[in-house]
């Protein structure tokens, strides 16, 4: 290329940040935003931080009361506005405008606008109720972007008592042809049940229909709120096993789309999800837990290798094989799985592993037995959670004979506790264990 | 549920901060500091979750996190998630910041901070995990900026023609063009 194109190539884009309005969305060298960043990264006392945000709201506070600022100009407010809450210094003056920004503005504006509202507000703002109709009307909108948007924000931040006044729109959302909304909507649904189920008590059969789904990603939307449901009252769920049984079956066995397929795992999270459902319908229901054993055993087999998430996957299935009615072969190798991870290198296995233990424990005390050396090796671990987690361990297999020891090693931790809520634990379970075993003399010193 | 989001560097300024329960402002400073607190102190040799602690709405959640070069990310979960599949979410996260910034540093985050929320907003919705893979998250985000190229309208003429004239292919002048016989030289064009 000849040289005047050069020069004008490398010409153009300082000429283009003289416009104090970022254009396309680039973060142009003078703008009000980039200035107060790198105003705030010179400084180095928190005083003169305070001293500049301060100026900085003030500057931003007129802005956005001005009749003359351009929507445009408001949105590049907004952005500065929420880096100055998220360092902890409030901008009320603003709330008002991020739900006209959300209102009025574009597409790009709204985006901001929605994107501020969910950070500032809450639940019991009386501004939300003017996001409402915005709400309701970008529901309905063509644009797939603005339905997104919509979606999001009363997942986020929504008056609990005019989720009947959206329920109609989003419901109808879960037939939508795109998949992504149909998600969304499955995932908006959710957190209206958890924070008002009673309102959403009616549409149950929706769930099913989401579960059913021909795409997998609603699907596996729709087990967030079936591990809840399920969670909550098993029996009501109990014909659903087979269902469970069998996706879990074929994604065992590969018949996802290899999207899916994450470090040539099959759909892991999904998996999980899976399993702890399945974990809460086969407690102490024999019936039921026979119907599972075999795609339980087969999630054991299949999670053989070194990564991280199969570890994830082997340790809910080692937890759900427990929880379920007892096989003894599923139990044995169950076992042998936790002894791998208790014993294994990886710090973040061994705290599983512990973990694990603590919780099969309860059912068979035995189980910890040959992994005595371990557990009193992680005592003495550099790693305070992991000295954390054998101790609670321990406090599961006290009996009369080691209790004086076990104590005496809590009562060692606690000297050198400084957490609030760890002292307060560890005081309790001492106490209990004096409770239990009042005889038992404690060696003197301690 | 995932309670929160929390991203902050080596001394504990915030780059990122989500919430997905209500906290009044100071007390969610306070959870910054006292998580910064909490994990800082961690080697990078021990196990990458913390449980415990008053801060959060009591017992029931766990702190994991990942330490990356200038930054931590840590998520606030309750039970229900599984602590090693949000390690791997955490991971997920970042290199779909890394795809979307390409080699994202922790200056991405701070002049994008807007960027980044869009980003999480299609990983995370309301608490709950919505999208786990990179490619289906980079789409979503893709998607939404082409709407914002063509959002730009006037303003973005000149910086679409800057991008257009570099990309363009200029072709090669032939020195010599061989007819046959005919051999004509092409005079020399003097520089503009």
């Amino acid at each position: 290329m000849s040289d005047v194109v050069e020069k004008t190539l490398s010409a153009l884009p300082s000429l283009l940040s003289l416009d104090s309005q970022p254009g396309a969305g680039k973060l142009s060298s003078t703008s009000k935003l980039g200035n107060l960043i790198r105003g705030i990264t010179e400084l180095t006392s928190k005083h003169e931080e305070e001293k500049l945000i301060i100026k900085e709201l003030a500057s931003i506070k007129e802005q956005v009361a001005s009749p003359n600022t351009t929507m445009r100009q408001m949105k590049e407010a907004m952005v500065r506005a929420i880096y100055c809450e998220m360092l902890g210094y409030q901008a009320p003056f603003s709330y008002i405008h991020a739900v006209k920004l959300a209102q009025q503005g574009s597409v790009l504006e709204k985006r901001v606008g929605y994107l501020a509202v969910s950070l500032f507000l809450n639940e019991s703002d009386e501004f939300l109720l003017l996001l409402v109709n915005t709400v309701l009307k970008d529901l309905q909108s063509t644009s797939l972007m603005e339905v997104c948007m919509a979606l999001t924000a009363v997942s986020q931040v929504f008056p609990r008592d005019m989720i009947p006044s959206v329920l109609p729109l989003v419901e109808e959302k879960l037939t939508h042809p795109k998949e992504i909304i149909r998600r969304k909507a499955v995932l908006a649904l959710y957190k209206f049940y958890l924070i008002a189920p009673n309102q959403v008590q009616h549409i149950h059969s929706k769930f099913r229909k989401a579960l059913c789904d021909k795409d997998p990603g609603v699907m596996t939307a729709s087990l967030h709120i079936y591990l809840q449901l399920v969670k909550e009252s098993p029996e009501s769920y109990k014909d659903l096993t087979e269902s469970f049984v069998t996706i879990l079956r074929q994604v065992l066995a590969g018949k996802l789309p290899m999207d899916f397929n994450y470090h040539s795992v099959p759909a892991p999270w999904l998996q999980i999800q899976l399993l702890r459902i399945l974990a809460h319908l086969g407690k102490e229901d024999q019936s039921t837990s026979e119907m599972m054993y075999d795609v339980l055993e087969e999630s054991l087999r299949r999670a053989e290798m070194n990564h991280n998430i199969t570890y994830a996957i082997l340790y809910e299935c080692v937890k759900s094989i427990y929880t379920v009615f007892p096989k003894a072969e599923l139990l044995e190798k169950a076992a042998k799985c936790i002894g791998n991870f208790v014993q294994s290198p990886k710090i973040n296995l061994k705290y599983l592993g512990l973990k694990a233990l603590t919780y099969v424990v309860t059912q068979d005390a035995n189980l910890a037995l040959p992994h005595q050396m371990t557990i009193i090796e992680c005592l003495d671990h550099s790693d305070i959670i992991i000295k954390r987690a054998t101790l609670d361990l321990l406090f599961r297999i006290t009996n009369a004979q080691n209790v004086a020891v076990i104590v005496e090693k809590m009562l060692a931790f606690l000297r050198l506790c400084t957490d609030e809520y760890c002292t307060v634990d560890l005081v309790g379970k001492v106490a209990e264990l004096a409770e239990k075993y009042p005889f038992i003399k404690a060696k003197p010193g301690s | 549920m995932i309670k929160a989001i929390l991203i902050f560097n080596n001394h504990g300024k915030p780059r990122l901060i989500r919430f997905y329960e209500y906290f009044a402002e100071d007390l969610q400073q306070q959870i910054i500091r006292e998580t910064f607190h909490l994990v800082s102190k961690r080697d990078d040799n021990v196990c990458n979750f913390l449980e415990g602690g008053s801060l959060i709405g009591g017992s029931d959640y766990k702190l994991i996190y990942r330490h990356y070069a200038t930054l931590y990310f840590v998520f606030c979960v309750d039970s229900s998630e599984s602590e090693l599949g949000i390690l791997d979410l955490i991971q997920v996260f970042v290199e779909t910041l890394d795809k979307c910034f390409e080699n994202v540093c922790e200056l991405d985050l701070i002049f994008h901070m807007d960027k980044v929320h869009y980003i999480l907003q299609e990983v995370v919705m309301g608490g709950m995990v919505l999208e786990t893979n990179m490619n289906e998250i980079v789409g979503q985000v893709e998607l939404q900026n082409r709407m914002e190229k063509s959002e730009g309208g006037f303003s973005a003429a000149p910086a679409r023609a800057v991008s257009a004239v570099k990309n363009m292919n200029l072709p090669e002048m032939p020195r010599n063009i061989n007819i046959g016989d005919i051999n004509i030289k092409v005079p020399t064009l003097s520089p503009f």
